[in-house]
């Protein structure tokens, strides 16, 4: 038994009426449609009055739709959803049953069937939609039957949670998305509700029963967020133009994704407030900025808070760049406060990795990058070359006892500087057991408050506290301190600088210990292969501030070379032009660059050369 | 302040259209390792192996600082030759800090007995090499100082720009310096600073935001261009402004202007500025196409010296401009040629060493 309703072809042609003459093309088409109403119509009647009733799937064989049925179904359908049926016999059934597809008559009420019965003679037969589903569809496609509890009511909740909304970033990612979709058994379901919804709500169909339609559409409406609304619209839409759905994600506006709630307001935020010069802001300032973005490119130049190298790129550029991009950006850790490029760039690099969620912290925001980086290397027993220790003298022995930190207070980092404090202060200050030390920003640090007259408070300078150089004192209940100190002489090789030392460099251990690979990056088809491999890949590297960003970094002597670390999302291609997405660690992670291949191997090439082993020093990670 | 704005703009068309591509730098040693090399050749100070910085001249080799493996070193030298600051960038390879203050020494041309002088970046000599200026980002400050007297001065920045900012600083007489600065709104600036009296002037100021100035200084013009940043939509302009007295900047001329958004990283000689100009742009992906061309003084003609298409730097080293590009180098004006195996006369300064 096999029902064969996958191809299209059409098996019996349409007979064409002697009086029916052809003039031009689209009165041709006209008449086809005409004649196919009348002949779909004249079967159904007949097959209705005289036609066999089918009583179980299961003693005929070839099931097959009937040839002028199919016929109708393809010219009066949306060709997204016919080319869902072109996906297989279960897709057809499934794009029936969900009233997706028409024919003459509008929706599917009927369908006609052939199948060759028991004594091997092919019969046509029409049955109720019902029918096909109990009869036909139960026995061909299991699967279908599943799916159809799974999009009950009870169970449409599980079921949404489970689809992948997912945001394309490049449009190879984009092309595999939409080949996705078009497989999804899913599909047909969704884009029922999305097809269901749309009508209640344009308030289409039967008036009779337009209140309840409107009632259960709401009802499925709030079953999803008005992103993935939007999203299952779009593919629903656009099943059978992949260039439209894109256009969608890669080509409309970021700031439209910001304003729609498709991508997060960070991106907008310290732009918006330099902007409409406020400190905080409400959705509706938020949306009036929006709107001014996409016709004041200047605006986004210098955002109130300058976390990173300024000016960033105007609002079209930044928008391309970040519509190409999907590296981790839901945090600002403040690279302005970075001496340690190297471990903004790992921390950087491991959050986008590990997922979790940034801990609370007190302190200059560079403690995220920090404290992440020393956790990924002491997984590894790997924290040898973090020298950052906190330092006091032992009256006792007489001897200087130092403890490693970080500085800055990172939730649940038993070597963050406050833990470090508390711990020293209870040695060396008989400081109470439940002691607690808390990061104070000089801004907000008056001793004349209540406040601030017990406890420990670490004050420190936001402006010029850094990873590995904090100036800041220490008060204990209203009291300075002064025999803690900071001794920093911390070096971290980001690639190797030498053989035996290689297994300690932080590139080693993400691609050996961490598995995330090492694909050298040596040339622009090694980077667009690797992007279309690895949809959500990045590439990682070291190369020289003054060849990537020569506007912002002059060189003013020979073989001057700023090692900086960059991290590479996405690569936007225009004909024969390519610019890769590029975060450097000066950059805000919500600013990255539009920077060109050539600018990008210049750096790596000029820092290979001053390389202690003339590595080059990019690589692609999974 | 009153300037007098003389736009005499010639048109600018490039002079040549196909262009002869730059000789390569061509010594006896190999050019990573170079970190300065005087005009003829004759003085080249070089890395010799990691942490070592070395002099070779025509009659000696002889290594001068010796610091950690990790370091690496600048050199800073004039057409005067009679100083060289040397820069020693601690731990090149660990620590990747742009705004580092390195420690700065200071040698007699040529000799290799040398003293501490300070921590900074952007080191520069100037007034034949009898004061130097450096930056020092952690304080935002300008350091003058005078290398006979060690006499110094301190010049604020503005403390709320750009973090990442390095300003340009040039010296047009022993009491004024004119410097680079950005306001937290965006807009360059450019200043000049009385030392004697600590006063300070806006001698020139952007109109727009987005822009960064530069300075270079010829013996008797003052250049400054103002270029945008990468990803910024602005045209770029260069202005000359001779230098008439100790006190007195006069007006200044416009001599180039474009809406083009050239790199800039302009180079004073005594008939032409060098700088990097973009040929082409791509405007949807900010791509853009960079050559060095040679603007002629005299009648603002632009000439096109490379046909690369993707130069970012240019160097003036004692009156030689070097093209940086993917490890080597290229040399614009100048002699290119310094692997002549043919002993030159000593001159009397190294006869004396």
């Amino acid at each position: 038994m096999g029902l064969c309703f996958s191809s299209f072809a059409q098996t019996s042609p349409i007979d064409t009426p002697a009086s029916i003459d052809y003039p031009g093309l689209l009165e041709t088409f006209e008449k086809l449609i005409q004649v196919d109403t009348a002949r779909l119509k004249k079967k159904t009647e007949l097959l209705t009055k005289t036609g066999k009733n089918l009583s179980d799937a299961k003693t005929v064989t070839n099931i097959d739709l009937e040839p002028d049925f199919l016929n109708s179904l393809i010219l009066h359908s949306d060709p997204g959803y016919l080319r869902v049926a072109g996906q297989g016999k279960c897709r057809m059934a499934d794009v029936i049953i969900t009233d997706l597809l028409r024919t003459a008559d509008g929706r599917v009420k009927n369908v006609i069937i052939t199948y060759v019965n028991k004594d091997n003679v092919r019969e046509t037969s029409v049955l109720s939609k019902r029918d096909f589903l109990t009869k036909v569809v139960s026995v061909e496609c299991p699967e279908s039957m599943k799916m159809i509890d799974e999009m009950s009511l009870k169970n449409l909740d599980a079921t949404i949670k489970k689809v992948n909304f997912e945001l394309p970033t490049g449009e190879e990612q984009c092309h595999s998305i939409h080949i996705g979709w078009l497989n999804d058994p899913r599909t047909p379901y969704l884009c029922q509700i999305h097809e269901y919804i749309s009508e209640a709500n344009s308030n289409a169909g039967d008036p009779n029963d337009l209140a309840q339609r409107k009632a259960l559409a709401r009802v499925l409406s709030g079953k999803m967020s008005a992103t993935n609304r939007e999203y299952l619209a779009n593919i629903c839409s656009h099943l059978d133009e992949e260039k439209l759905f894109c256009q969608d994600f890669l080509y409309v506006s970021f700031w439209n994704k910001v304003a729609n709630g498709q991508a997060s307001r960070i991106y907008a935020e310290e732009i918006c407030k330099k902007a409409l010069k406020t400190t905080t802001l409400s959705e509706p300032q938020l949306r009036e900025c929006l709107a001014r973005m996409k016709k004041e490119s200047d605006i986004c130049l210098y955002p109130a808070k300058k976390a990173g190298l300024v000016p960033q790129m105007e609002c079209d550029l930044l928008s391309a760049a970040l519509n190409y991009s999907s590296f981790r950006s839901d945090y600002s850790d403040d690279p302005a406060t970075s001496d340690q490029l190297g471990v903004t760039n790992m921390g950087r690099i491991v959050l986008n990795i590990n997922k979790t969620p940034v801990r609370p912290f007190e302190g200059p925001p560079s403690v995220i990058s920090a404290a992440e980086t020393f956790n990924f290397n002491d997984g590894f027993d790997n924290t040898e070359k973090w020298q950052i220790e906190a330092c006091y003298d032992n009256m006792v022995t007489n001897l200087e006892v130092c403890q490693q930190t970080v500085i800055g207070k990172y939730l649940g980092l038993r070597q963050s500087y406050t833990n470090v404090v508390e711990d020293i202060l209870k040695r060396t200050r008989g400081a109470e057991q439940n002691i607690s030390c808390g990061m104070t920003s000089e801004l907000e640090y008056n001793p004349l408050l209540l406040k601030y007259k017990s406890g420990c408070h670490i004050v420190y300078n936001p402006e010029t506290c850094q990873i590995s150089n904090c100036p800041h004192k220490i008060i204990y209940n209203d009291r300075a301190i002064t025999h803690i100190r900071i001794k920093s002489n911390m070096s971290m090789d980001y690639f190797p600088l030498n053989i035996p030392s290689e297994r300690t460099s932080q590139h080693y251990l993400l691609a050996n210990d961490f598995r995330r690979g090492a694909r050298s990056m040596g040339n622009l088809s090694a980077i667009i292969t690797f992007f279309k491999k690895n949809r959500k890949g990045v590439i990682h590297g070291v190369g020289c501030a003054e060849e990537l960003l020569p506007s912002f970094f002059k060189v003013r002597a020979m073989n001057q070379c700023s090692p900086v670390p960059f991290i590479i999302d996405g690569m936007i291609k225009n004909e024969d032009k390519t610019v890769l997405v590029t975060r450097t660690a000066l950059d805000s992670l919500q600013a990255p660059r539009l920077i060109s291949w050539s600018n990008v191997f210049s750096s790596v090439k000029s820092y290979q050369l001053l390389h202690p082993m003339r590595l080059w020093t990019m690589y692609g990670m999974d | 302040m009153g300037w007098i704005s003389l736009l005499f703009l010639a048109a600018v068309s490039l002079a040549e259209t196909k262009v002869k591509g730059p000789e390569k730098l061509l010594t006896k040693h190999a050019v990573d390792a170079i970190r300065y090399i005087d005009g003829d050749g004759r003085v080249a100070y070089i890395r010799k192996r990691p942490g070592v910085l070395g002099i070779v001249s025509s009659f000696r080799s002889e290594e001068f600082v010796t610091d950690a493996p990790q370091s690496d070193f600048l050199v800073i030298g004039s057409s005067y030759k009679r100083k060289v600051i040397v820069e020693v960038i601690k731990n090149q390879h660990t620590v990747f800090n742009v705004m580092r203050s390195n420690k700065l020494m200071m040698f007699n041309w040529g000799e290799t007995k040398g003293k501490d002088i300070g921590f900074g970046m952007a080191t520069r000599l100037h007034m034949a090499d009898e004061w130097i200026t450096y930056y020092q980002p952690e304080k935002r400050s300008i350091i003058v100082k005078n290398l006979i007297t060690e006499k110094d001065f301190t010049v604020k920045l503005n403390p709320k720009a750009n973090p990442f900012f390095i300003p340009d600083v040039t010296m047009v007489s022993s009491d004024l310096i004119v410097y680079t600065d950005i306001n937290d709104q965006g807009l360059a600036s450019v200043i000049s600073y009385q030392m004697r009296t600590g006063k300070t002037e806006v001698v020139y100021k952007s109109s727009q935001t987005g822009t960064r100035m530069e300075l270079c200084q010829q013996d008797n013009y003052l250049a400054i261009g103002e270029f945008p940043y990468e990803g910024v939509n602005r045209g770029s302009k260069i202005l000359q402004m001779p230098v008439m007295s100790s006190f007195n900047l006069g007006g200044f001329t416009t001599l180039y202007e474009s809406t083009e958004q050239d790199i800039g990283n302009i180079i004073c000689l005594d008939d032409s500025i060098y700088f990097i100009k973009t040929m082409n742009q791509s405007p949807e992906l900010g791509l853009k196409t960079t050559d060095a061309v040679k603007l002629v003084l005299k009648n603002s003609q632009i000439i096109q010296r490379t046909n690369m298409g993707n130069v970012s730097q240019l160097i003036n080293m004692d009156g030689r401009v070097l093209l940086p590009s993917r490890g080597s180098f290229y040399v614009l004006e100048g002699e290119y040629n310094l692997s002549s195996e043919t002993l030159k006369n000593p001159t009397s300064r190294e006869e004396k060493l």
